[in-house]
C-alpha cells in the first residue's frame, strides 16, 4: 500500500493497529481500575476484630437518675448521693461482676485531685461488695508507667484493700474496636478485655479543668480506655469525648467534685489549683453528671461543646434539671 | 517528508511531555493527601500502633539523678525524658500548652527526702527552647496567690510545689504532701539544679516596658499564639491594670520590623471592626493609633517603631486613653534597648 501524501507518513492499517493497541490498553487500565475500585472501603469481616463493641451496661428500668449532694466529706456525701437513688442494691444486684474505671491518668498524690480520690474507691467496692457483687475490678490506662500511677495516687492500694483487683494495661487487654456512626473511633485499640466478663460498670472521675478541652469530667474520663497514639485526637477533642460516650454505656457515673481543679488542668500540680467545691453528683446519665459539673467550673455549655454533641448524638440530657436531680446536703 | 516526520516528532514530544506532567500532578497529589491521612480513620491494622508502644525513654539507670542532689535527697524512680512526639503521655491534655510554646524536652524524676518516709517529690525540668519561651508557659500557669521567691528573677512558691525560669528551663517541683518543711528540700533541690545548670539570666525584657502605675503585681503573660482569639497574634505580654476597680489589659509584642508591627495593628483593627467593633474618633497624641468600641468596652491599637501595642477591655475612653499614653511614653523611652535575650 502506498502511503498517502496527506498523512503524516502513517498508512491507514498502521493507524487502525495503532488504534486498536491504544483502544485495547485504555480498556484494559479502566478494567483494572474498575477491578481495584471499591466504593464502600475496607469492609468489617465477619472475623474481624474491629465488630468488637462494648456491651450496654446501662440499666433501662432505671431510666434517668441523678442526686447531687453537698459536703465536705465525700465518702458521706457519696453514701448519701446513692441512698437518694434507692441505694446500691438498685445499681448492683447479687453476682454482678462489677468495672469501675477510674481516673489513674497521672502520678500524683490524692491530694492534688488529678485522679480520683481513693477514698470514694473503697467506698464504692465495699458497698458493691455489700450489694452482692462477685466480684470488683478497677482498671485505667495511663500510657505513662501505669505501675506508678496506681501506686502513688494510692489508688492500687485502696482498691486492693478493699477487695477489688487492680487490672493494669497489658497488650494483650487491647483489642481493636469501631464505634457505630464514629468518625475517630473505627478500628482503633481500645481497653476491651477487662468488660468481656463482667456485668456492671461505674464510670468514677474527679472534677477538673482540662487545658484542651475546658473540662475534665465522666465522658472525658472513658479517654483512659484508649490506647495507641491517642494523643492525635486532642485535635478533635469535643468529636472524641463525644465518641467516647457512644462507645461506653455505663450502669452509674460519679463525679467527685468535693475538690475540683479549678485551673492549670488536668495535671494541676499545686494546691492552688484546687477549690473545695464541696458536691457530689452521683447519675446514670453521664451527660447530665457533665452539664452539671460544668457549672462548678463556671463554664457554660456553650464553653464544653463536646456536652452538646453528646446530647445531640442521643446520649443524655444537657438540661440536668430535667432529671429532677435529688439534692441534699449534708 | 523529513520535514513532516520532525514535526510529528516534535508534537509527540509535546503530548509525552503534558501527559508526563499530569501524571507528575496527580503523583504529587496522592502523596501530599498521604500525608495528611487521619489515622483516627485509617482502618488498616498495620498502620495502627498498638497499645502502650510508646514507652519514655527512660536511659539513665535507676539509682541515678539527671541533676546533682543535696544531702538527703534520693532517686526515687528513674529519669524519664520526653519530646514533642510523646510529651502528651507524661501530662495529657496539657501538652498542647508547651508544644505551643516552643517546648523541646521534658526531663522527669521523683525523689524522696530520707528524713521524712512518706515524702516524695517530682521535679519537671521543661527545655523551651528559650527564656521568652519559658516564660510564656511560666506566665500562663502562675498562681495567684503564690508567694514571689528570690531563688530566681521568676520564681513562686505555692503549699506544695515551686515554680521557676533558669533561662531556658521552666522547672516544676511538686511535693507529695503539705507540711511546714516540705518546701525546704524542694528549695534545696531548686537551689541545687541552678547552681549545677549554666544558663543564660532569664531576661524577658518586654515586661520592663509596662507602665507601673496601677498595675497589678505578677499580671504579666506571654501568650504565644492566637492571642485575644486573632489568628495573627503571637509572642504577646499582656499585663493587667486596675483602674476605678475595673480591671484593664495592656499589651505589646515586639515584631521583626516597623512594617510589619504597622500592618499588624491595622490588620487587628480590621477583625475587631469585623466583629462588631466601632471606629471611634479621638486626639491622641500617639501617631497611628486607633480607638475602637466594642461589646461596650474599649480598645485602643498602635503601632510605635517595632513594637505593636494596645488597651483591651477599658470600661471608659479615659481610661484606655490615659494607659495607652503611659504604654507609649514606656516604650518609646525603653523599647529600643529592651529586648528580650532569644
Amino acid at each position: 500500500m502506498n502511503p498517502d501524501p496527506n498523512s503524516n507518513g502513517l498508512t491507514r492499517r498502521q493507524f487502525l493497529d495503532r488504534l486498536t493497541k491504544a483502544g485495547i490498553s485504555i480498556t484494559a487500565a479502566c478494567a483494572a481500575g474498575f477491578w481495584f475500585h471499591d466504593d464502600k472501603g475496607p469492609a468489617l469481616s465477619k472475623n474481624d476484630p474491629s465488630n468488637l463493641i462494648l456491651p450496654d451496661f446501662s440499666i433501662d428500668a432505671l431510666g434517668q437518675k441523678m442526686s447531687i449532694v453537698r459536703g465536705e466529706d465525700r465518702v458521706a456525701t457519696l453514701r448519701m448521693a446513692l441512698k437518694s437513688l434507692g441505694g446500691i442494691e438498685t445499681f448492683i444486684k447479687k453476682g454482678d461482676r462489677v468495672l469501675l474505671k477510674v481516673n489513674a491518668a497521672f502520678a500524683s498524690p490524692a491530694m492534688l485531685s488529678a485522679t480520683t480520690h481513693p477514698a470514694i474507691i473503697t467506698e464504692m467496692i465495699q458497698l458493691c461488695f455489700r450489694a452482692g457483687a462477685a466480684s470488683v475490678v478497677v482498671t485505667d490506662n495511663p500510657i505513662n508507667d501505669p505501675a506508678s500511677c496506681f501506686t502513688l495516687t494510692g489508688i492500687a492500694d485502696a482498691a486492693r484493700k478493699a477487695g477489688a483487683r487492680v487490672l493494669l494495661p497489658r497488650d494483650d487487654l487491647f483489642s481493636p474496636i469501631t464505634v457505630k456512626d464514629a468518625k475517630l473511633i473505627r478500628n482503633w485499640p481500645v481497653l476491651y478485655k477487662p468488660f468481656t466478663d463482667i456485668t456492671k460498670v461505674i464510670g468514677m472521675a474527679p472534677l477538673k479543668d482540662h487545658h484542651r478541652s475546658g473540662a475534665s469530667m465522666i465522658m472525658k474520663n472513658w479517654y483512659g480506655l484508649l490506647g495507641g497514639r491517642r494523643n492525635i485526637f486532642h485535635q478533635d477533642i469535643h468529636n472524641i469525648i463525644m465518641e467516647l460516650a457512644m462507645m461506653v454505656k455505663p450502669s452509674l457515673v460519679i463525679l467527685d467534685a468535693t475538690t475540683s481543679m479549678m485551673t492549670n488542668g488536668p495535671t494541676g500540680g499545686s494546691l492552688s489549683d484546687l477549690k473545695n467545691t464541696n458536691t457530689m453528683i452521683v447519675s446514670t446519665d453521664q451527660v447530665a453528671a457533665d452539664a452539671f459539673g460544668a457549672s462548678l467550673l463556671g463554664r457554660s455549655l456553650d464553653e464544653l461543646p463536646f456536652i452538646g454533641k453528646a446530647e445531640a448524638a442521643g446520649i443524655g440530657t444537657a438540661d440536668y434539671h430535667k432529671l429532677n436531680p435529688v439534692m441534699a446536703s449534708i | 517528508m523529513i520535514r513532516e516526520n520532525k514535526n510529528n516528532s516534535r508534537r509527540q514530544t509535546f503530548l509525552s511531555m503534558v501527559i508526563l506532567s499530569i501524571l507528575m500532578v496527580i503523583g504529587v497529589g496522592i502523596f501530599i493527601t498521604q500525608s495528611h491521612f487521619n489515622p483516627g480513620i485509617l482502618q488498616k491494622d498495620a498502620f495502627l500502633p498498638g497499645p502502650n508502644k510508646n514507652k519514655p525513654s527512660s536511659q539513665l539507670s535507676p539509682n541515678a539523678s539527671f541533676v546533682p542532689l543535696p544531702e538527703g535527697i534520693q532517686p526515687l524512680t528513674p529519669t524519664e525524658i520526653f519530646d514533642a512526639r510523646n510529651l502528651s503521655d507524661k501530662i495529657n491534655g496539657k501538652a498542647e500548652l508547651y508544644l505551643s510554646g516552643g517546648f523541646t524536652r521534658l526531663v522527669s524524676q521523683r525523689f524522696r527526702d530520707e528524713r521524712e518516709a512518706d515524702l516524695w517529690m517530682e521535679a519537671f525540668v521543661y527545655d523551651m527552647g528559650n527564656s521568652q519561651n519559658a516564660f510564656s508557659v511560666f506566665s500562663a500557669q502562675r498562681r495567684q496567690d503564690a508567694e514571689s521567691l528570690g531563688l530566681a528573677q521568676y520564681a513562686y512558691k505555692t503549699p506544695n510545689a515551686l515554680f521557676l525560669i533558669h533561662g531556658r528551663y521552666y522547672i516544676e517541683i511538686i511535693a507529695s504532701k503539705v507540711s511546714g518543711q516540705v518546701l525546704q528540700p524542694v528549695k534545696m533541690m531548686a537551689e541545687t539544679f541552678i547552681r549545677n545548670t549554666p544558663a543564660d539570666a532569664a531576661t524577658v525584657n518586654e515586661t520592663e516596658l509596662f507602665p507601673k502605675q496601677e498595675l497589678v503585681q505578677n499580671s504579666m503573660v506571654l501568650i504565644s499564639s492566637n492571642a485575644f482569639g486573632y489568628d495573627g497574634f503571637d509572642k504577646i505580654y499582656t499585663a493587667e491594670y486596675e483602674f476605678d476597680d475595673h480591671r484593664l489589659t495592656a499589651y505589646l509584642s515586639h515584631r521583626r520590623t516597623p512594617v510589619e508591627a504597622k500592618e499588624l495593628a491595622s490588620a487587628y483593627t480590621v477583625f475587631l471592626l469585623a466583629y462588631g467593633g466601632k471606629n471611634i474618633e479621638a486626639q491622641m497624641p500617639i501617631k497611628g493609633a486607633r480607638l475602637i468600641e466594642i461589646l461596650d468596652t474599649y480598645e485602643i491599637v498602635f503601632p510605635h517603631g517595632s513594637y505593636l501595642a494596645g488597651i483591651r477591655e477599658a470600661a471608659t475612653i479615659n481610661q484606655a486613653k490615659t494607659l495607652a499614653i503611659r504604654l507609649y511614653h514606656r516604650i518609646k523611652e525603653g523599647g529600643n534597648e529592651s529586648r528580650s535575650e532569644q
